[in-house]
């Protein structure tokens, strides 16, 4: 027992140093100029308005990343705030086993959640229109560049209506609309409407760095935008955006076999 | 370095490995992240499919008594990159696996994070979290 008081004496040194370093983390984090100033002392520089090559996010530990975390979240309306409770994750601060989180049965992850994915994307540009392909899911949008505006009653889509345009030779702004209401924001397990309209800066700041922003806005379902964390993505040039679609059949075989025994069961 | 900064370097390495799992949780709900645990068996079957590989492993328990593991594992893409192949895996190889087990009790984990690997029989490791 004589140990105890010295381990808990370390163990709070530990946390305060700790805090410490991970301060810093975020507060370099918070500052895109000088995190990109940091990365741009090895990497070549950017080329200009282009984003060809496959991609992948950085952060979240490698797993599925939240929309944000739970205190950034902007108030939610009474509407989303019943979607929100129904709705029931197996990540963040509600996360338990089982819930039902649409992708568990193979629905389409949809977007935004799927930039939210570990797993890489590729970015092809050709004249009007810039290609993005998700390696989760085997899934691709249009992003049109040709000046074309949104249509005006799109059917609603799980990965909306994307037009695109370079803000300035690093810069390129991608908005998008016409999405359904089915899709989660991301694992935690936030709702959206259909009015949702998400607004995602691709800066380049260097040859191997997207620096990316995303900002979701959705007066139906928050009563302010949703202005997600900045995020990094780092080109991965060797590569190859591989296949990965949901298999219902392959994904019932693990529920059954893996997922469900994992499960606790409900007490009778 | 003076002795006092050596015994707390020591001290602060200590809490970190005890720590560390607690901090890579990513909230995969099923499973118990903050104890991860290593079992070591023959492979009775591997399942490469999307969106998650499966690993299935008879072991002996403390009494003799054979239990048959099953372990998610990453998707097939995500598998490849830490250099597994379809074919890594046979029925009759004698694996060590570090996972996260269930919280129910279930022998079932989840090998797909940063502190999850398998040990095969000639001592080579394979990881499953480089995305």
């Amino acid at each position: 027992m004589r140990s105890r008081p010295l381990a808990l004496i370390a163990c709070s040194m530990a946390a305060l140093t700790a805090a410490f370093v991970m301060s810093n983390v975020v507060h370099a984090q918070s500052n895109p100029q000088q995190a990109a100033a940091k990365s741009t002392a090895a990497a070549a520089p950017a080329p200009k308005r282009d984003l060809t090559g496959v991609w992948q996010l950085q952060g979240g530990d490698g797993g599925a990343q939240p929309i944000a975390e739970d205190k950034a979240m902007p108030p939610m309306t009474p509407w989303a705030k019943v979607k929100y409770d129904a709705q029931k994750p197996g990540y963040g601060s509600r996360g338990a086993a089982g819930g039902n989180d649409p992708i568990l049965q193979c629905d389409p992850i949809g977007f935004p959640r799927i930039m939210l994915m570990p797993t890489p994307n590729e970015l092809l540009q050709t004249p009007g229109r810039t290609i993005q392909f998700w390696e989760r899911e085997h899934e691709w949008r249009t992003i049109w560049t040709d000046g074309r505006p949104f249509p005006t009653d799109p059917d609603p889509a799980w990965y909306g209506y994307s037009i695109g345009h370079w803000e300035s030779d690093d810069t390129f702004v991608v908005e998008s609309m016409g999405f359904n209401d089915k899709t989660w924001l991301g694992p935690t397990g936030y709702p959206h409407s259909e009015d949702m309209r998400v607004v995602e800066r691709y800066r380049r700041v260097d040859h191997d760095t997207i620096s990316y922003d995303m900002t979701v806005t959705d007066p139906k379902a928050y009563t302010k935008p949703v202005v997600t964390p900045h995020r990094v993505m780092k080109l991965k040039s060797a590569e190859e955006i591989s296949e990965q679609p949901c298999v219902w059949s392959q994904e019932n075989e693990f529920a059954q076999r893996i997922r469900n025994p994992a499960t606790p069961q409900p007490a009778k | 370095m003076n002795l006092r900064l050596a015994v707390f370097l020591f001290l602060f390495a200590g809490l970190l490995l005890v720590c560390g799992p607690v901090w890579a949780h990513h909230g995969n709900a099923a499973y118990d992240e903050t104890h991860w645990i290593t079992i070591s068996g023959t492979v009775t079957e591997f399942v490469w499919s999307n969106p998650h590989c499966q690993i299935f492993v008879d072991v002996k328990d403390d009494k003799g008594k054979v239990v048959n593991w099953a372990i998610e594992s990453q998707s097939p893409g995500i598998m490849r990159r830490n250099s597994w192949t379809r074919t890594s895996l046979q029925p009759g190889d004698q694996i060590t696996v570090t996972l996260a087990p269930a919280k129910n009790g279930a022998p079932v984990g989840f090998s797909g994070n940063a502190d999850g690997k398998v040990i095969f029989a000639d001592g080579r490791v394979l990881k499953m979290n480089n995305r």
